[in-house]
C-alpha cells in the first residue's frame, strides 16, 4: 500500500501546516479546526480517488481549499477557489527590479528585531503580510520557514525542483519585506 | 558582473544553504560593491529571524486539544468505512 495513504501519518505530517494555512485565511482558530478535520474526514472517504497525479500535501491542500471557499460562501463573502490558486506562473519581479536589474527601491535597514518582535502590533502585520503573497509562496513559505520542512520533502510534497523552492522563496521574501516596510510605517 | 536582481536571488539561497564555490564568490564580490544588497541581506536575516519566531506561534500549530479531538473523529471515521 501507498504509505501516503496511511491516514494515520496525515494528522501529524499535514496537520500544523493545514491548520496555519487555514488560519492565515480564515483567522479564527475554531473555524480553522474545523476546517483541517472536515477536510482529513473527506479526504479518508475520497481515498480511493486520490491516484497519484499529485501528492498527498497538495491533494490535502486541495480539499481544505475547497472547504475554505465554502465556508467563505456561507459567510457571504465571495471567494473562488481560483483566488487561493495560481493564475499564472508569471515570472514577475518588474516590481522589485527596473529592466537592467537593479533596484527600484534600495534596500535600506530594518530596526532591530528585538524591539519589533516585542510589539503584538508587528505579528499581525507579519500574518496578515504572508497570508497577502501569492498562493504558491504561502503554501511553499509556511512549510519551510514555518513548519520547517526540509527542502528535499517540500520538492517532493510539491513535486517542484530545488530551483523552483528557490525561486518560489526569493520572490516570497521580496514581498514579504515589502510589505512589512510598507506596513510597519504607518 | 551580477546584477542586483540576479545576486538577490543568490543571496536568499545563501539564506538558506551554503551556495556553491563559484555562486559565493561572485555573491561576495557583489556585495563588497553595492550597499543596497548588503541591506537586503539584513532584510532576509530579520525575516529569516522573524520566521523562526514565529515558528512557536500557537497561531501555527494545532492545540493538543484539537489534535486529538481530530485525531478521536479521524478514527471513527474509518471504523465506519
Amino acid at each position: 500500500m501507498n504509505d501516503d495513504l496511511n491516514t494515520q501519518t496525515w494528522l501529524n505530517e499535514h496537520g500544523d501546516y493545514l491548520y496555519s494555512y487555514a488560519f492565515l485565511k480564515v483567522k479564527d482558530k475554531h473555524v480553522s479546526e474545523d476546517l483541517v478535520q472536515e477536510t482529513f474526514l473527506a479526504a479518508i472517504v475520497a481515498k480511493n480517488n486520490f491516484a497519484n497525479q499529485s501528492t498527498i500535501r497538495t491533494w490535502l491542500t486541495g480539499i481544505l481549499k475547497h472547504k475554505m471557499v465554502d465556508y467563505f460562501r456561507r459567510q457571504g463573502r465571495v471567494v473562488a477557489i481560483g483566488d487561493l490558486v495560481d493564475q499564472d506562473d508569471e515570472d514577475n519581479l518588474d516590481y522589485f527590479f527596473k529592466t537592467n536589474g537593479s533596484w527600484i527601491e534600495k534596500p535600506d535597514t530594518f530596526p532591530s528585531p528585538e524591539s519589533l518582535f516585542q510589539q503584538k502590533e508587528f505579528w499581525k502585520i507579519f500574518q496578515k503580510c504572508l497570508s497577502g503573497l501569492k498562493p504558491k509562496q504561502v503554501e511553499i513559505f509556511l512549510a519551510k520557514e514555518i513548519h520547517e520542512t526540509s527542502s528535499e520533502d517540500i520538492c517532493k510534497h510539491y513535486s517542484i525542483t530545488p530551483t523552483n523552492v528557490w525561486v518560489i522563496m526569493h520572490r516570497a521574501r521580496l514581498s514579504l519585506i515589502k510589505c512589512l516596510k510598507i506596513h510597519w510605517k504607518d | 558582473m551580477l546584477n542586483c536582481k540576479q545576486a538577490s536571488l543568490l543571496a536568499s539561497r545563501a539564506i538558506d544553504q551554503k551556495l556553491p564555490f563559484w555562486e559565493r564568490g561572485m555573491l561576495k564580490i557583489h556585495l563588497l560593491l553595492c550597499r543596497s544588497c548588503a541591506n537586503f541581506i539584513r532584510q532576509l536575516a530579520f525575516l529569516k529571524k522573524a520566521s523562526r519566531r514565529s515558528r512557536i506561534d500557537p497561531d501555527f500549530q494545532l492545540t493538543d486539544e484539537a489534535r486529538q479531538r481530530i485525531a478521536n473523529a479521524l478514527q471513527n471515521k474509518q471504523k465506519d468505512q
